[in-house]
């Protein structure tokens, strides 16, 4: 079987899966992918698809194990699909191959379409990122006296970044000059402007 | 009112008068304001052509001189000259003032980058990449910016490096946040120095 969403061989029973998600009527077909798609597009809320699912088996007099399976099998196309920026009409293709008739694989498609840039867009907030800035802040003031020099009047500038490391996070503190200070944002505003020209 | 220097500092300065020329006075005065070593003792005894307990003292009252008058920032003859006793030798109170005043501008100025205070940066470097793939999309385009901050300590913890490099990387919202931010120090900064 010759799948653009994946090169893995794929066990039977998704095969049989997709076959059995024929069975459901247009109406049923609907919601599933609802709530399909709904958690794919807030996949920290995994208690909340596990009760949907429990209670679409519930109203429709089928036990909720095996659905939970079906749609784990499901879930395969759309995270594939993902990572390798599908088509629409691609994953199409995969699920016709997989065994889903044409109307069910052309709604799923659509589905797919009208979601994928929330997905992409999720996609990259998951992509990692080298210690990361987490938080900025800052503090200026006078030095008033030093043990040099009796009255001065120096303004300083200290930032502390927060950044993260792996899991935890390391707060780093600076002192800056007022040239350091403004060097440093007018190297930050030739950075933004580089970036701005990559949008 | 200005603190004095006792008189006992004085009485050492005298001791500049054998010096072969007013070069080597300026010499011993600038590197005395540094620290007072065993080195530059030695060194001074020998171009004064005295002892080495003596230099010592020489380079520790003139080390507590310059201080005094980076300390309280005097910047007029007449400021330093009236730290002088009255009997103390003209010429050499003279020269010595002259020295002082040269050198104070860049001593207050090395002082003032030389408190303690937590890191200091010294250095930006920043560059920006395109993204084009990761494990959850295999094509993508999406620049980020990495920021290279050197950083130095001029108070370290024992065993701990002076200079350390920081590497930050940044999507375009916290670039974004963070040119908010400075934006902000910006415009307070004109508002004090307006004042």
């Amino acid at each position: 079987m010759q799948l653009y969403f994946t090169k893995d061989v794929l066990p039977d029973s998704v095969s049989t899966d997709f076959q059995n998600l024929n069975k459901f009527n247009e109406q049923q077909f609907h919601r599933l992918i609802q709530v399909l798609f709904q958690f794919l597009l807030e996949p920290k809320e995994t208690e909340r698809f596990m009760q949907q699912l429990t209670e679409f088996a519930g109203e429709h007099g089928m036990s909720a194990g095996p659905l939970r399976n079906l749609m784990k099998s499901v879930l395969l196309v759309p995270q594939g699909a993902l990572k390798k920026n599908l088509s629409g009409e691609q994953i199409k293709d995969d699920l016709v191959t997989l065994g889903l008739n044409e109307d069910k694989a052309t709604h799923f498609s659509q589905q797919w379409s009208e979601h994928y840039a929330a997905l992409s867009r999720l996609a990259v907030a998951h992509t990692l990122m080298v210690n990361q800035l987490v938080d900025m802040e800052w503090k200026f003031g006078v030095t008033v006296g030093t043990s040099e020099i009796q009255k001065t009047g120096n303004i300083f500038l200290q930032l502390k970044l927060v950044v993260r490391r792996g899991n935890s996070t390391e707060n780093i503190y600076m002192e800056l000059t007022l040239p350091q200070f403004y060097n440093f944002l007018h190297e930050m505003e030739r950075a933004k402007a580089s970036m701005e020209c990559f949008s | 009112m200005a603190a004095t220097v006792s008189s006992e500092h004085f009485t050492n300065l005298q001791l500049l008068l054998k010096a072969p020329s007013k070069d080597a006075v300026r010499d011993v005065c600038v590197q005395s304001h540094r620290a007072a070593s065993r080195r530059l003792a030695e060194a001074t005894a020998a171009t004064l052509n005295i002892s080495t307990a003596q230099a010592a003292q020489l380079v520790h009252s003139l080390h507590v001189l310059s201080h005094h008058v980076v300390f309280h920032s005097l910047s007029s003859p007449e400021q330093i000259l009236a730290l002088f006793p009255a009997s103390f030798h003209s010429s050499l109170k003279n020269l010595i003032t002259k020295i002082l005043l040269e050198n104070s501008p860049t001593w207050r100025t090395e002082a003032a980058g030389d408190h303690i205070s937590v890191p200091q940066l010294k250095h930006v470097d920043w560059r920006v990449d395109m993204v084009t793939g990761s494990d959850s999309l295999s094509r993508m385009s999406v620049p980020t910016c990495l920021v290279q901050l050197q950083v130095d300590d001029p108070c370290p913890l024992a065993g701990g490096e002076s200079v350390s490099t920081v590497m930050v990387e940044l999507s375009r919202e916290s670039l974004d946040t963070i040119l908010d931010g400075l934006g902000r120090i910006r415009d307070q900064l004109s508002v004090v120095a307006g004042k």
